[in-house]
């Protein structure tokens, strides 16, 4: 008897319990039961691929459509349990109903979202626990998007409860070594993140590949975050300094002194309000109590109220949360939205963008419908072994899994429970060098990207590999699958989250009943399918 | 065996092993680059020495000026062309070398000046450019030796350095040996035989194959990739190994931290690993620069004769271009505390090896050091290019493509130096 976990709270059930699968419904339950978005979503996927003469595949089966909907919303595979009772359910509408339930999970919907987002917003630069729960905190309340943005651009320290938002600035303002202030790094990664423009080729002259994106666009974003200093207090924050005037700079090409006061790309400029001396604060800093000052003229409330105005606001995230479900943005890179790179569905994305305002930046609403699609929904093998690009969102794409899914569905595979294993809590501050590294940091290590690289693709290094095979945690982890009294079908369900086919059955039914030492081919088997690639990919 | 050899699936350990020993193992390669392979098996070796080498303590010296320092200079194997004597043995393979006596370069920092040469110093297109290793990777890819094709050789810390592919991807990276030793989780817990580690990976190339089949094939090339590369490398524990290597080898090589790093490097050579650094700390010598020479110079001359001699006696230098070089020289000024600091203006570095002609000198400095004689001398792009050109890369014409965005290899205003191409 081994435990598995549901929602945190374990459960048990029987390995060795001949799976009573029960006659599973031929055929798929229908997607479609959305809303409006999610057919208009598929009605324009579906006009260009039939335009293209693009064939589509299939809807995938349950049990690929339920593996892909768990990893999306909380982050994890399905347990056993849950997976025979998706399976052997014969409503009709089982997938819609699924997804109201993953959504619903609001402890593992914030957790996976966290997660996502943290990789998202900070690019594996480090971590803190007040980030952290500020995060899970926003998506457990499913705080609308532009709020998001609003608390992290902000970065109020007298907001306390959203004290952890400031984060997105205090890592990125930490110095490293001799250089200079990555103030430039810092307004790009604004540009990139909340708005998909990457001025970096902007910050000395207008780009020359790119005419949407101008010297001015940069400097404007860069008035306001250059005027940043970073605070060193027990939680994350900044200080705006007094600005007196606007910012000065010259093109590169031209030596043009120019001019601009803080300014959204697409917006106007903020006038810069200058105050009599004495009058410039509404709060003084006061170095002796280490109280930071708050000027009365603040570039950053000014942005955290416009910035949802600003084009692209919408479409960004928009984006991002298609590329979160389908694996390939709308627009890619996704940080190069400018009128020379179009979207690969430009009407698709309008549509996104304005619903997504319409219903007040819902993330969950969005990813409800999305979810719904029959482009979601997709299998992952290609019809007729014709090529389907990617941009045809024809066939699912086989998505990278996080270092953070990759660990926890290792743990659930193996039928460990959460709290069993050992993961270090997240102390980025004081690192014991002393103690051996928890099942977090070795996935971590190995799986996640080095800092400042965005985790889009799937592209596993040699250290994932060494990890698997060679690292005594691990395979401490996998030893605890030798069961003599383990089924194919039972490891297919538990590690898969499907049942073999036919031939597979087959194989490895022969397969276990020659083996001399049964507990051994199990947990060889075991080994193997977390290892392969089908384990390693959301499909 | 029995137990994982169904009949439609018939499993040989002999198959496996004997593929793999040959090196012929389609598997081991990534697809991409496999016609690559075909043209070009060059390697290269790259000894990088931290912090700025002294040119007029090794390749340029300069006796009896105002700044020439302590040192005497020696004949070399080039008639009326002298090293200083802390390169005894250098002196004798200085028909071997082509050595550039008139570098001129941009930046006079370490921070910025490092990763400023190694990634070859283009006009700034907004994107970060790849160490020369990391080229070498992408264009010729790891070879037929499976073996990954950028490793680096290193005292301290190892691990995997993404960082220096620049635009390339993380996969270009270096993997760097800390030590000299292998990376983390290198070796197979012992309670794991030769038998079950085959057969779990033959089950997870079976899992991982039928998975792919009727999908998109580029997951499962890049997961079978790197279980290849990781086990072909584990395979490999020998080439660490230098305490079974005869002593002569050690005694020639010097009983150093560099001299053992370098035979790792030959290792890795004759294994077939496309591009190895090897790189030694410590070259800094802003003070007491002349004891510090005496002591770095000639333990850096036993490692590196060491291993032209061996690269040549196996007829390796016709395949692999051998560079020794640092950011940048040492000033002509001798400061205060006896120490010599960074200069960028006037130094040297070496190669020899293959697409080279061997024995040439290019360029010169003037009788005290300060100016080099040309009125650029060579930048790095230059060399670069040099580089690329001795490989077989007409880095005049080829581009990188960064997504769409085509980008020259090397300074797209500069030329290869010429007279040093074979």
């Amino acid at each position: 008897m081994r435990t598995v976990f549901q929602n945190g709270k374990p459960y048990r059930f029987h390995v060795n319990r001949i799976l009573v699968i029960g006659v599973i419904v031929a055929g798929f339950a229908t997607p479609g039961h959305g809303q409006d978005l999610a057919r208009k979503i598929d009605a324009l996927i579906d006009a260009a691929n039939a335009e293209a003469g693009q064939p589509v595949a299939e809807i995938a089966d349950d049990a690929e459509f339920f593996r892909r909907v768990n990893l999306d919303f909380s982050g994890v595979i399905p347990t056993v349990e849950e997976s025979k009772q998706f399976l052997a359910d014969t409503d009709p509408n089982k997938r819609a109903r699924a997804i109201d339930r993953l959504l619903g999970d609001t402890e593992n919907y914030a957790r996976r979202m966290r997660e996502a987002f943290h990789v998202h917003l900070m690019e594996r630069r480090g971590e803190n626990k007040l980030w952290q729960a500020w995060l899970e905190k926003s998506f457990a309340e499913n705080k609308p998007w532009d709020q998001i943005t609003r608390e992290i651009i902000r970065a109020d320290f007298r907001d306390e409860p959203n004290r952890g938002a400031a984060f997105f600035y205090t890592k990125r303002l930490e110095k490293s070594g001799q250089n200079p202030t990555d103030y430039p790094g810092l307004t790009r990664d604004v540009g990139r993140l909340f708005l998909g423009i990457d001025l970096q080729c902007a910050e000395c002259h207008n780009h020359r590949l790119i005419d949407d994106y101008n010297q001015i666009d940069f400097q404007g974003l860069f008035a306001a975050f250059s005027n940043l200093t970073l605070l060193r207090l027990e939680y994350p924050a900044v200080e705006e300094k007094l600005m007196k005037s606007k910012l000065e700079y010259a093109s590169v090409f031209t030596g043009k002194p120019r001019e601009v006061a803080p300014r959204i790309p697409g917006l106007g400029e903020i006038e810069v309000a200058v105050f009599e001396k004495g009058e410039e604060y509404v709060q003084v800093p006061d170095r002796k109590t280490k109280t930071p000052g708050v000027p009365k003229f603040s570039p950053l409330t000014e942005f955290a109220k416009q910035i949802p105005e600003s084009p692209n606001f919408s479409k960004n995230m928009a984006n991002r949360l298609w590329f979160l479900l389908m694996g390939r943005g709308l627009v890619e890179p996704m940080d190069q939205f400018h009128s020379e790179n179009q979207a690969s569905h430009p009407e698709l994305l309008e549509l996104l963008g304005q619903e997504f305002a319409t219903k007040k930046f819902d993330i969950k609403w969005l990813l409800r419908e999305l979810a719904l699609t029959k482009t979601y929904q997709r299998a992952s093998r290609i019809p007729e072994e014709k090529v389907a690009p990617p941009e045809r969102f024809a066939v699912a794409v086989q998505r990278r899994l996080s270092a953070e899914q990759l660990m926890w569905s290792t743990i659930l595979a193996t039928g460990h429970e959460p709290d069993n294993v050992q993961l270090e809590d997240i102390e980025p501050e004081d690192d014991d060098a002393d103690e051996i590294p928890g099942l977090r940091s070795r996935f971590h290590d190995a799986m996640a990207n080095e800092p400042k690289t965005p985790e889009y693709e799937f592209s596993p290094s040699m250290k994932s590999a060494l990890l698997m095979m060679n690292d005594p945690e691990v395979l401490k982890l996998i030893d605890a699958m030798a069961d003599e009294n383990a089924t194919v079908d039972g490891l297919y369900l538990q590690i898969f989250s499907r049942l073999p086919d036919a031939d597979e059955k087959a194989e490895w039914t022969k397969f276990l009943t020659e083996a001399k030492d049964r507990r051994a081919a199990v947990r060889d088997l075991a080994w193997a399918m977390l290892t392969s690639t089908e384990f390693v990919v959301n499909h | 065996m029995s137990l994982c050899t169904p009949a439609e699936h018939s499993f040989s350990r002999r198959q496996i092993l004997g593929a793999m020993g040959s090196g012929a193992a389609c598997g081991l390669m990534h697809p991409a680059i496999a016609n690559e392979i075909a043209k070009n098996n060059k390697q290269v070796l790259f000894v990088w020495l931290d912090g700025g080498m002294s040119q007029f303590e090794s390749w340029d010296p300069k006796p009896n000026t105002r700044f020439g320092g302590p040192f005497r200079t020696i004949p070399t194997a080039l008639p009326g062309v002298h090293f200083c004597e802390l390169m005894p043995r250098m002196a004798k393979l200085a028909d071997k070398l082509s050595i550039v006596r008139n570098m001129h370069t941009q930046d006079n920092s370490h921070s910025a000046g490092v990763p400023r040469i190694l990634r070859g110093d283009p006009a700034n297109r907004g994107v970060t450019y790849p160490y020369f290793g990391s080229a070498v990777s992408k264009l010729l890819g790891p070879g037929e030796s499976g073996l990954p094709p950028y490793v680096w050789i290193k005292p301290g810390s190892g691990g995997f350095k993404p960082e220096n592919a620049g635009f390339l991807g993380p996969k270009h990276g270096a993997i760097a040996f800390g030590d000299g030793k292998p990376p983390e989780n290198f070796s197979r817990p012992e309670t794991i035989s030769d038998e079950q580690d085959e057969l779990r990976n033959e089950l997870r190339r079976r899992f991982s194959d039928r998975f792919a089949k009727g999908r998109k094939p580029t997951a499962n090339e890049a997961q079978s990739y790197v279980y290849d590369m990781a086990r072909k490398l584990m395979s490999r524990a020998d080439l660490f190994d230098t305490t079974k290597l005869p002593e002569r080898d050690l005694d020639r090589y010097g009983r150093t931290e560099l001299g053992q790093h370098m035979l790792v490097a030959r290792n890795m050579l004759e294994a077939g690993v496309r591009f190895v650094q090897v790189t030694s700390y410590g070259w800094d010598t802003h003070g007491d620069h002349f004891n510090g020479s005496a002591s770095l110079i000639p333990k850096f001359d036993m490692a590196f004769a060491s291993i032209l001699e061996d690269l040549e006696e196996r007829g390796m230098l016709d395949n692999t271009l051998v560079i020794a070089m640092s950011e940048f020289g040492r000033t002509p000024r001798i400061n205060g505390h006896h120490g010599r600091d960074h200069y960028p203006e006037a130094w040297s570095m070496v190669m020899a090896g293959t697409g080279l002609v061997p024995g040439a000198v290019i360029g010169a400095t003037d009788a005290e050091g300060i100016y080099v004689d040309a009125p650029q001398g060579h930048d790095i792009g230059s060399v670069f290019h040099t580089w690329y050109h001795a490989l077989g890369i007409n880095s005049m014409k080829e581009e990188f493509y960064n997504a769409d965005q085509p980008l020259p290899m090397a300074h797209h205003e500069m030329e290869p130096i010429r007279e040093v191409l074979a």
